[in-house]
């Protein structure tokens, strides 16, 4: 005969005991889920925040008439270039679409050359050789009132846009 | 408590201490010879610690770490190239988008890895020795997956040069390579029709062929450690598809290519 | 007792009396040896077993722990300062440009350690139980070298750190459903996973010292943490896997 390990305990006692310990159980494992979750949603908020100290996405370029028709121009550290054709102006971002390498405008061969693995782009930036899945980001372009251009590196406007001036 | 339920307490209790013990010493290891860690231990790592101390300082006297420019966002070198150890992911981004080398790869390759000792259905089978002739699917699929990962890296440190064209290690860089194939895609039902196919089959053919080995693995860790396998073989497979018949991607669809 | 003997005592705890039960003690009381047992098994310690690849990575961690350390006393984490700062070591610091040079090669040597300890434990088959949960803490051990080595590469702030950097977080930029140029995507370009890495929208200063602080803090942290539990994991396995 096993000698009990606790003194005779009506059931009812042991069971509300019971179901109070377990309540008890899950409420505190309840509690430290929140408490993680907190802290976890605290840290991650931490990393964004309210205000970024980065050149602004809108900025001024040149005057209309100081790009040729049929040529394409790089705003230095502003990694954007400005072409002109006959019908427009349009605004493309300098940052191929594979991995965020610059590309290289070659003049001669009206061709844009990602030097990191090869992606081709012609000159209105629509891809068409190497692995870059996507044309060239083209980006919203409008006439300040001062005359010049003005560019909005935050907005990509496809590939039909085209600023007539 | 009444005596039943406490008896089974009990017991309950023994086999979880039984089984703590045997997890410890599960490998009722016939009388193992034990040696004493000092000096013989000890020694061994000493002498480790001595040749490899001796062999870095050497070299970090003899070669010096690269140096560069001044970092430049507006100029992008003529090689971008990752440090040795990620240059194989690099490569891979030759045959497939960012989203697929760049992340869904190395998390599958990480997985993986994880869930080895999960998916190996045999719990004793070669411990404690080079014994890989006894688990020759085991061995198979990690010495491929670990070749391949190393095979990458030597080709994308050794053979490619600027715009990422291949390159002999012996051929100057300066002359340009202009390798323009015309690459196809396969047409969207074809693609799909593929991968269902290539998964389909590659689950279905060995489940009919190797029944044992199905059913030793039970339904849940044969399908993983297939889905593992043949997207593991997805990667030669699509590099053959892009080297030799000019594939550029087996499905594609507004939102994603593979 | 002589005053010698009493600080040699007051040190090591042992003589140098050789007996076995000697031989047990020395390992036992000893801070850093008291991470192997008193006694182990044959075949453990055979060096064509291991190859000592465990122990090595050990080694090639604290050689670029105690290297990085003292590179941080010149280094700062600041845009305009860091390539100069990679100048002076090579130049105006004794011994900078071997510092640098040794902690870069120790990495590497890391990396491939590391990589040939996990291929000797999958040959051995030692991940099998009890020791299935120590090789996922491998996997973890794994990923934090490799992290270390990319978070470290941006630190010189050169055209080689800037670029191979650019590559690696556009990837994260392209992560499905979390980036923002992924498939799926719902997150905008100040939300994702990239702008997370890169605490902006492009490579800065806030990135710099996210790197910066993953790189010295972080991610070592992490591994000594992971290391501790996993040569504890190794022992409590009953030591390293020998034949059934
Ligand atoms: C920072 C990285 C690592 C360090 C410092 C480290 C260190 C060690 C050491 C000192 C041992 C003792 C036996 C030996 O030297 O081989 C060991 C054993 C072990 N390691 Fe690691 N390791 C690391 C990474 C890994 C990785 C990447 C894996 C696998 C994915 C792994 C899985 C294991 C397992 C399963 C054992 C037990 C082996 C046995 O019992 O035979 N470790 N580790
Ligand atoms: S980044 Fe332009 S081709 Fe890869």
């Amino acid at each position: 005969m096993l000698k009990p390990l606790v003194d005779d305990i009506s059931e009812t006692t042991v069971s509300r005991r019971r179901v109070l310990g377990g309540a008890l159980f899950w409420a505190s494992c309840g509690i430290v889920v929140a408490i993680l979750g907190v802290i976890g949603g605290g840290v991650l908020r931490f990393l964004y925040p309210r205000a970024l100290y980065e050149a602004s996405k809108i900025f001024k370029v040149g005057s209309p008439e100081s790009y040729k028709i049929g040529s394409v121009n790089l705003v230095t550290g502003r990694g954007v270039w400005i072409v002109r054709e006959q019908e427009g102006f349009y605004a493309i971002l300098a940052k191929c679409t594979h991995l965020g390498c610059q590309p290289i405008w070659y003049e001669d061969q009206q061709v844009f050359k990602c030097p990191c693995h090869g992606s081709r782009f012609h000159k209105d930036g629509v891809n068409f050789a190497g692995p870059a899945p996507r044309p060239l980001d083209r980006l919203y372009l409008s006439l300040a009132s001062d005359g010049r251009l003005e560019v909005d590196k935050g907005k990509d406007v496809g590939l039909d846009y085209k600023l007539k001036v | 408590m009444n005596d039943k339920t406490e008896l089974k307490e009990r017991l309950r209790l023994l086999t979880v201490i039984r089984e703590e013990a045997l997890l410890r010493q599960r490998d009722i290891y016939p009388r193992e010879e034990k040696v004493d860690t000092w000096p013989n231990l000890v020694v061994k790592e000493l002498i480790a610690l001595l040749i490899f101390t001796i062999v870095l300082v050497v070299w970090a006297l003899v070669q010096d770490a690269p140096l560069e420019e001044l970092a430049n966002p507006g100029l992008t070198p003529r090689e971008a190239k990752a440090p040795w150890y990620f240059v194989g992911l690099q490569e891979l981004l030759v045959y497939f988008d960012p989203w697929m080398a760049g992340v869904v790869l190395p998390t599958v390759i990480l997985v993986g890895l994880a869930l080895v000792p999960y998916l190996d259905p045999d719990p004793i089978k070669g411990v404690g020795r080079y014994a890989i002739g006894k688990r020759k699917f085991a061995a198979f699929c990690f010495i491929f997956g670990f070749t391949m990962w190393f095979v990458l890296v030597v080709v994308g440190q050794y053979f490619r040069g600027p715009g990422w064209n291949f390159y002999l290690p012996w051929e100057s860089l300066d002359s340009p390579k202009e390798v323009e194939v015309a690459l196809t895609n396969f047409p969207l039902a074809a693609g799909i029709a593929f991968l269902a196919c290539y998964y389909i089959l590659g689950l279905g053919i060995p489940a009919v062929t190797f029944q044992n080995f199905f059913w030793r693995l039970g339904l849940i860790r044969y399908h993983i450690t297939m889905i593992l396998l043949m997207t593991m073989m997805l990667v030669p497979v699509k590099i053959l598809l892009r080297q030799v018949f000019h594939i550029r991607y087996i499905v594609e669809t507004p939102w994603f290519n593979i | 007792m002589n005053i010698f003997v009493q600080m040699w005592r007051s040190l090591f705890r042992t003589g140098v009396t050789d007996s076995p039960v000697h031989r047990v003690f020395r390992v036992v009381v000893n801070f850093i040896l008291h991470l192997h047992p008193a006694r182990v098994s044959k075949n453990g310690i055979k060096i064509t077993y291991t190859f000592c690849l465990g122990g090595l990575s050990v080694l090639f961690f604290v050689m670029t722990a105690l290297t990085g350390g003292l590179l941080m006393i010149y280094y700062t984490p600041d845009v305009d300062k860091a390539y100069a700062n990679m100048l002076d070591l090579e130049n105006v610091i004794p011994f900078g440009m071997f510092l640098r040079n040794l902690h870069r090669f120790a990495a590497h040597a890391m990396v491939i350690s590391v990589s040939l300890h996990m291929l000797r434990v999958f040959l051995t088959a030692s991940y099998k139980s009890p020791r299935e949960f120590n090789w996922v803490i491998g996997v973890g051990l794994l990923l934090m070298t490799f992290l270390l080595s990319f978070t470290g590469y941006l630190l010189p702030w050169d055209q080689l750190s800037y670029w191979a950097v650019t590559v690696g977080t556009t990837m994260a930029e392209n992560t499905p459903i979390v980036g923002t140029k992924g498939p799926f995507s719902v997150l905008g370009p100040e939300e994702d996973m990239r702008f997370i890495l890169l605490g902006g929208t492009s490579i800065d200063q806030p990135t710099l010292i996210r790197f910066y602080f993953a790189h010295c803090i972080g991610l070592p942290g992490a591994l000594v943490g992971l290391m501790a539990l996993h040569f504890w994991r190794v022992r409590k396995a009953g030591g390293i896997s020998r034949p059934l």
